[in-house]
């Protein structure tokens, strides 16, 4: 039984679901960009913190619009939500696109965010470590590349995708290809990077298939005081694959 | 116009010397290695396809449609308008259908100065169809897929606004900025080239088609879904006050004469059958990119392409698809007993499939002109049947 519950808000009128768990400071969690890994790897959070995991509009159970076009729309959201809930300042955590997500709020909006933890975040234009274009993989070899053990990832997908997985992710992909189809990275991203100045800590699973742990060494380029862990023998999503991985940003947010 | 029965051959000029391994690749689109394209052998079939087309004209067909595809060695016409451009001053009498380009892969003004060039090159004798494009050639340009349709609409009003508003004009939109929206020459039709949307009747084209009073040229659709696209069209077309006239809504059909029914048989159907096993294999994900569908249609599709199972089946393929083959006379009542089904007098013909040699097409052609154009256009003269197709 999960921990979580659910809350529901009307962002300039898109619903947004929020589920959170837990008392204490505030945990922010933005998934990646997909939703089939779940969030409960966070309730190892929820004795110290009060984690907030909300869906990005076109993701899970949020609702869709189709005029968010830019990754600027989803900070103009979050600013908009945080406000919303009235969380003024709080740690900050976002996997792969989620990081990329958590990254830019935070170049913009840092004196909203105490810490910040990036696990595997997207958003890096590194020629010589490129990300995998995954808008381009065909839809039933992307779970396989996610994970470097598959069976911590199976129970969580049908044993044969019906339809509503089917149309689930592919909604999902639609939301990307909005933002991401003509330019998969934004050039300025890494321009502002200079700009986190909160504790920051990035996790990585050495074996990612999707981003290359080689990435790292760009991040430490842009961000020399961030907190750089790498863990053996994981794949992208290293928080479902270590939890050594989680407890690592469990602590250091503490 | 409306009232004749009219016959249009259609062309998709594939690229037929495949490399014996091709079963290795998963899809004869969008990735299938270019190093495969001989252009010794492309040059070759580029002559023999044109010759096909002029021939068509000659032999008396009315019209002559050629469409784009891209990274496919279904088609060797990327880009379609230098093939109609090519075909001008051979094509005495045919009208000639670019059916078409998908305006989101142009410059919208560009676009609509091609077609008016191919219409004042051939003293108003263009139609045009304006598809969306299929999947996979989102896959092959640089359009985000997810914007495709507000895109498309958007290309279409300044397309229009270029032919039927004095310029220069301007647009202020999402996707284009014009400050001086003024292109030379304008069409030789006024107020513009006969023009279709085309595709596979997704209800958002078919919106599309309604509101603008277009034709619509449906593709690859089977009899049951070419019946409630028309009707849906019809009806939605008159809520935007437009009647759409028979010939606007013209029937793809395959087809195949020759002088005994076995014999057609047997010329005909190992080209059909490479068509849909070679030519037109490609994969879920190319056919749709992320956003080019709303998910409903993505899980519409997803549940047919589940149903659909075994290996190919003429006669099955026969009854779901337009697909004429035989005598003259078996050919005829076909067509005949469609266009009564489907209201209209618009045949669109495809003559040619596949790796069909030039022999069969040639024959195809002429047997379909002498003997098949007579038996249909004596019928349509008759007032009853008209009636029937209006």
């Amino acid at each position: 039984m999960s921990k979580f519950t659910r809350e529901t808000h009307t962002i300039n009128g898109v619903k947004t679901v929020v589920h959170t768990a837990g008392s204490g400071e505030p945990v922010v969690f933005f998934h990646g960009g997909g939703t089939i890994d779940g969030f409960d790897f966070a309730e190892a959070w929820t004795d110290r913190f009060r984690v907030i995991v909300p869906y990005h509009p076109g993701f899970g159970e949020s609702d869709d619009d189709p005029t968010y076009t830019e990754m600027h729309d989803y900070v103009m959201h979050y600013l908009e939500l945080f406000d919303a809930m009235r969380l003024d300042r709080f740690n900050l955590v976002g996997l792969s696109f989620g990081g990329y997500l958590a990254a830019k709020f935070a170049c913009e909006h840092g004196h909203r965010v105490k810490k910040l933890g990036l696990i595997a975040p997207a958003g890096m234009i590194d020629p010589l470590n490129p990300m995998l274009d995954i808008l381009a993989i065909p839809g039933e070899e992307v779970p396989g590349l996610l994970v470097s053990d598959f069976e911590v990832l199976k129970r969580r997908l049908p044993e044969k995708p019906d339809l509503d997985f089917i149309g689930d992710r592919y909604r999902e992909a639609t939301t990307l290809a909005r933002l991401l189809w003509e330019r998969p990275g934004d050039p300025k991203f890494m321009r502002y990077l200079h700009r986190l100045k909160m504790p920051t800590m990035i996790v990585w699973g050495d074996e990612d298939k999707v981003i290359p742990v080689q990435q790292t060494e760009t991040w430490r380029k842009f961000i020399p005081n961030a907190d750089i862990r790498v863990f053996k023998g994981a794949g992208h999503l290293v928080h479902l694959e270590r939890r050594e991985a989680v407890e690592a940003v469990g602590r250091f947010l503490s | 116009m409306s009232g004749a029965v009219r016959f249009n051959a259609m062309h998709f000029m594939p690229y037929v010397h495949l490399p014996e391994n091709h079963k290795d690749y998963k899809s004869l689109w969008v990735s299938f290695p270019n190093k495969y394209f001989d252009p010794e052998k492309g040059h070759a079939l580029y002559e023999r396809y044109l010759s096909e087309l002029v021939l068509a004209d000659r032999l008396g067909f009315d019209a002559i449609v050629v469409n784009e595809h891209h990274n496919t060695v279904y088609s060797m016409m990327a880009t379609p308008n230098l093939i109609a451009a090519a075909l001008v001053p051979q094509v005495k009498n045919a009208r000639i259908c670019v059916w078409g380009t998908p305006p989101n892969f142009m410059l919208p003004n560009r676009l609509a100065e091609e077609y008016a060039i191919l219409d004042v090159m051939s003293k108003g004798r263009l139609e045009i169809a304006l598809p969306l494009g299929t999947g996979m050639e989102y896959w092959s340009n640089p359009v985000n897929p997810a914007t495709a349709r507000e895109k498309f609409k958007e290309s279409l009003k300044i397309m229009l606004q270029a032919w039927t508003e004095d310029g220069p004009t301007t647009h202020y939109g999402t996707h284009y900025t014009y400050r001086f929206l003024n292109p030379w020459p304008r069409p030789f039709q006024r107020p513009h080239p006969p023009c279709y949307i085309v595709g596979t009747g997704s209800p958002e084209t078919i919106e599309i088609a309604a509101e603008l009073g277009f034709g619509y040229a449906s593709v690859f659709v089977t009899q049951q879904r070419a019946r409630e696209l028309n009707e849906t069209l019809r009806q939605r077309a008159s809520q935007y006050g437009h009647t759409l006239r028979p010939d606007q809504l013209p029937l793809q059909s395959w087809v195949y004469v020759a002088e005994t029914q076995e014999r057609a048989e047997k010329e005909y159907i190992e080209h059909l059958q490479r068509f849909f096993e070679i030519y037109a294999r490609t994969t879920p994900q190319f056919l749709a990119p992320p956003g080019y569908l709303s998910v409903d249609q993505l899980k519409q599709r997803a549940a047919m392409a589940d149903k659909m199972h075994g290996g190919f089946d003429f006669d099955a393929v026969s009854k779901s698809f337009f697909i004429a083959v035989g005598t003259p006379e078996k050919v005829a009542n076909q067509l005949g007993e469609w266009g009564q089904l489907m209201k209209t007098n618009h045949f669109n013909c495809v003559m040619h499939i596949a790796d069909m040699p030039h022999w069969k097409t040639v024959k195809n052609l002429t047997l379909m002109a002498e003997e098949v154009f007579p038996r249909l256009r004596a019928r349509s003269a008759q007032p009853a049947l008209r009636a029937a197709a209006e």
